[in-house]
């Protein structure tokens, strides 16, 4: 039974606010059926018994129980404090425009509701209607902070503000993946998706809370290691010296990784995940790049070998240290350009965001791998036998990359050159769902989470997915391409937790595996179906 | 007098609110780009998949290309007909567009009402009694004014219903939301009457307006707020002006800046260039947030922050 929630409902106490009920989730085709009657795993009572956990069925956060009433009152008045300073050009000219507009124009139409996959797929619930912690927000800013506001919430709508409303709100920010499908489907043009980044913001910027895989082990590591993954240069450097030795093992191309070359005319961000995860995908960047003769280097200063930049999702002052970071890297170097891998928000961050903080020679240009990709594969510098990829192919769009970017293009072309039985999902392009992945829930997997991301955030692409295969026989290999980490990690988590290899025999991987796969003096193929090559040597 | 006197009074706060509105917009720090896609002032063959100059390899090497055309072929039917809305949310539109469309023709009768009493006031020759611009001028009167009340009541009233009748609007609505369009069903009804009673050629429209230029003074005896539909009329019609741009439905206009400041604010930073100079500006600024990892003091700036790694944790 799907119970309805007001947004004045946050504030009163309860367990479990919103419950998923077995049923509920939006129904799998065939084979899939089995998973329709699947809940989210309970949270261990012991594990959480001093966390937050009165949202929903599961915890992204893990926000500790204030031990007192006064520590729960002087929290309140943190978070009032952090939302006053959203509203100051000192504490946030990031995004005082675009916050301020969409704070006070929203006509409450509920357009957005229909464009957002994890309202849809958790069965419609309500907390994940984009609009519902926005006006959720709105509704607190109106009322403690505008003069006359507790006169006014009467008739603009009212909200009481507790900790209860606060806990559930921050955790609450981490149900959303920043898809903005929503932005683009408002008629007035108002972003929900901004109204939640300003919220983890505050509660970050203000509070220090933040999921610990975002923060501590995001942003707080790699600009003290080096990388969010753990790697510091030597380790990176190790890394990829072992992955050179496997492209030639695998492949038979022998291949050489520069590092620190000054002066090459591209400096080549790769997210550091790759390396451990899927160390082909590197390998597969670098017999490209050697094979069109292009003069590039990788960084082994530290961040100077990953991409990521966790802060675009939750601070922007995280944020703009790393992206400083990186174009200070490339400025020492004295490279002509980045070029930024198969990481999607890696593009956005440091390419369209970090686009308005650096200055001088810190605005070094920046561009996307897969324009620099296309430009190789379409203008004859590698010859290819397309042939080599007769498996169906479709292409998951990263929405930092597509919606954010506009950079929709230049992967078909290079698909359509090389992989003959590409086809599309439905819709794709600029109107593409999410993988479930976004704005790091792909590396987020604490308590239950990783089962919430699964069920929830990425059935709609699972769906999607699933469709685009229709009609191909069971036992034929299929390829999913994700040029991106962390929609490529949602993929693969997904591909396991429904058993999809062995029921669809589903893979997947970036573009640039496609690429190596179908250049024509390859020996032996860089693509396997599980043991099986996707082509015969 | 009265009328008069309460209409200057509620133009004079719309110009203020309209006025604080739109120069805070123009006076706010430049932000990081958030741009969505499509934008609507790409070339043709971007967009027609929703693609951005950020395809070309070496795309900061070549001029930057835009489409005013482009621009305007999406924003005049957004605009006049919502076609956002038709696409997205279809059963919403068909209360949303005749209670907008009806706003709009309202809005147009008004500018109309302007041009005939200027006309009038300046004694322009070729706007005589029974000459062919003023027959035209008077028949797009009727023809607006009409259409537009009619689009009017059955939009605001669709309208009114549709956020009471479905649940999910219903949950989501204040009471100043059925306030604001009870208000202006309100005027709707009102003007609508006083002209179906006694001026279906919105003669006595004619008359205020003119009277509106000209202090109070009036060209005939009839005026519509001798009645009390037409007295409810204008002051409704007073009032809304007045009131409109003090709550969220000044997103009239302010979409403007929802879609140009923001959803299609795409303009790269170059070296030495207006936004860098802007940017360099904001750097400056003192944060104060208090985690942390911040390590804002009030004293440091975002340039000292953001080039300083942190120290704490949380």
């Amino acid at each position: 039974m799907n119970k309805r929630l007001k947004p004045s409902d946050i504030a009163k106490p309860s367990d479990c606010l919103c419950h998923i009920e077995s049923g509920e989730l939006s129904p799998l085709p065939p084979p899939y059926e089995d998973f329709n009657q699947a809940t989210i795993p309970p949270l261990k009572p012991e594990k959480v018994k001093n966390i937050e956990t009165s949202l929903d069925d599961t915890v992204a956060i893990g926000i500790p129980k204030p031990a007192s009433k006064e520590e729960e009152e002087a929290l309140v008045r943190q978070f009032l404090s952090g939302l006053k300073k959203l509203f100051e050009k000192e504490n946030n000219w990031t995004f005082l425009q675009p916050l301020l507009l969409s704070m006070e124009h929203c006509a409450k139409c509920q357009t957005c509701s229909n464009a957002c996959p994890v309202y849809e797929m958790s069965g419609r619930k309500d907390i994940h209607r984009p609009m519902f912690r926005a006006e959720v927000l709105r509704r607190i800013y109106n009322k403690y902070l505008k003069p006359g506001g507790k006169i006014t919430a009467k008739l603009t709508g009212d909200i009481d503000l507790n900790w209860t409303t606060i806990a559930r709100l921050a955790e609450l920010s981490y149900r959303c993946t920043l898809c903005r499908r929503c932005a683009t489907v408002c008629p007035i043009g108002v972003d929900n998706g901004l109204i939640n980044h300003e919220i983890r913001k505050l509660f970050s910027q203000e509070m220090g809370i933040a999921p610990k895989e975002i923060h501590e082990k995001g942003t707080v590591q790699q600009l003290r290691v080096g990388s969010s993954t753990g790697m510091n240069p030597l380790a990176a450097k190790d890394s990829v010296e072992f992955i050179r030795e496997e492209m030639e093992e695998i492949t038979g191309y022998k291949v050489e990784i520069p590092w620190d070359v000054e002066g090459a005319d591209i400096l080549l961000l790769h997210n550091a995940g790759e390396m451990l995860a899927w160390p082909e995908n590197v390998g597969a960047f670098a017999i490209i790049f050697q094979a069109a003769g292009i003069s590039w280097t990788l960084s082994s200063e530290a961040a100077g070998y990953d991409a990521v930049n966790y802060g675009l999702w939750y601070d922007d002052v995280q944020f703009s240290r790393v992206a400083v970071k990186h174009a200070d890297i490339a400025r020492k170097l004295k490279v002509k350009k980045i070029v930024i891998g198969e990481c999607g928000h890696a593009h956005k961050a440091l390419t369209v965001i970090a686009d308005r903080l650096l200055t001088g020679d810190l605005n070094i240009p920046r561009e996307s791998a897969l324009v620099t990709l296309e430009d190789i594969v379409l203008n004859g510098k590698i010859q290819f036998d397309p042939h080599k990829n007769d498996f169906p192919v479709t292409l998951h769009d990263p929405c930092n990359m597509v919606r954010a970017m506009g950079i929709v293009e230049p992967q078909r072309r290079i698909l359509r050159k090389i992989a003959p039985r590409f086809r599309e999902m439905t819709p794709h392009g600029v109107e593409n769902y999410c993988c479930g992945g976004g704005s790091g829930f792909a590396i987020m997997s604490g308590y239950n989470f990783e089962a919430w991301r699964n069920l929830v955030s990425s059935r709609k692409k699972f769906l999607q997915i699933l469709t685009a295969f229709q009609g191909e026989p069971q036992d034929v290999p299929k390829y999913v391409c994700a040029p991106c980490s962390n929609c490529k990690g949602a993929i693969r988590d997904l591909i396991r937790f429904y058993h999809a290899e062995e029921r669809s025999r589903l893979y997947y991987g970036g573009l640039v595996e496609l690429i190596v796969n179908a250049m024509a003096n390859m020996k032996r193929p860089i693509i396997l179906f599980g043991e099986e090559p996707s082509w015969k040597s | 007098m009265g009328f008069y006197t309460l209409s200057y009074l509620c133009i004079l706060v719309f110009i203020l609110a309209a006025g604080y509105r739109v120069y805070r917009q123009l006076t706010l720090p430049i932000h990081v780009r958030w741009e969505i896609y499509p934008v609507q002032h790409e070339t043709t063959d971007k967009l027609a998949h929703g693609g951005s100059y950020m395809e070309e390899v070496n795309w900061w090497e070549k001029k930057r290309e835009s489409s005013l055309l482009n621009e305007l072929k999406y924003m005049v039917p957004e605009i006049l007909f919502l076609r956002g809305l038709w696409k997205e949310n279809r059963g919403l539109w068909r209360v949303s567009f005749p209670f907008h469309f009806g706003l709009y023709l309202m809005i147009a009768t008004f500018f109309l009402l302007l041009l005939h009493a200027f006309l009038t006031l300046w004694g322009i020759l070729a706007f005589a009694a029974d000459s062919a611009i003023r027959t035209l001028l008077d028949g797009l009167i009727v023809f607006t004014g009409w259409i537009g009340l009619i689009l009017g009541i059955i939009g605001s009233l669709g309208t009114f219903y549709r956020r009471l009748a479905d649940p999910e609007l219903r949950d989501y609505s204040s009471f100043a939301d059925y306030f604001n369009i009870g208000f202006i069903f309100l005027f709707f009804l009102s003007a609508f009457v006083a002209c179906l009673l006694g001026d279906p050629f919105l003669e006595g429209a004619k008359a205020y307006t003119f009277g509106l230029l000209t202090g109070g003074h009036s060209l005939i005896p009839y005026m519509p707020g001798q009645s009390l539909p037409g007295g409810m009329a204008i002051v409704t019609a007073s009032l809304l002006v007045a009131y409109i741009p003090l709550t969220h439905m000044s997103h009239m206009y302010m979409k403007y800046f929802l879609f140009h400041n923001v959803k299609w604010d795409d303009t790269p930073n170059r070296r030495g260039g207006a936004i860098e100079a802007a940017i360099l500006k904001n750097l400056e600024l003192k944060p104060t947030w208090k985690a942390k990892h911040v390590e804002a003091d009030g004293r440091k700036s975002w340039q000292d922050i953001a080039s300083s790694a942190p120290k704490e944790m949380k």
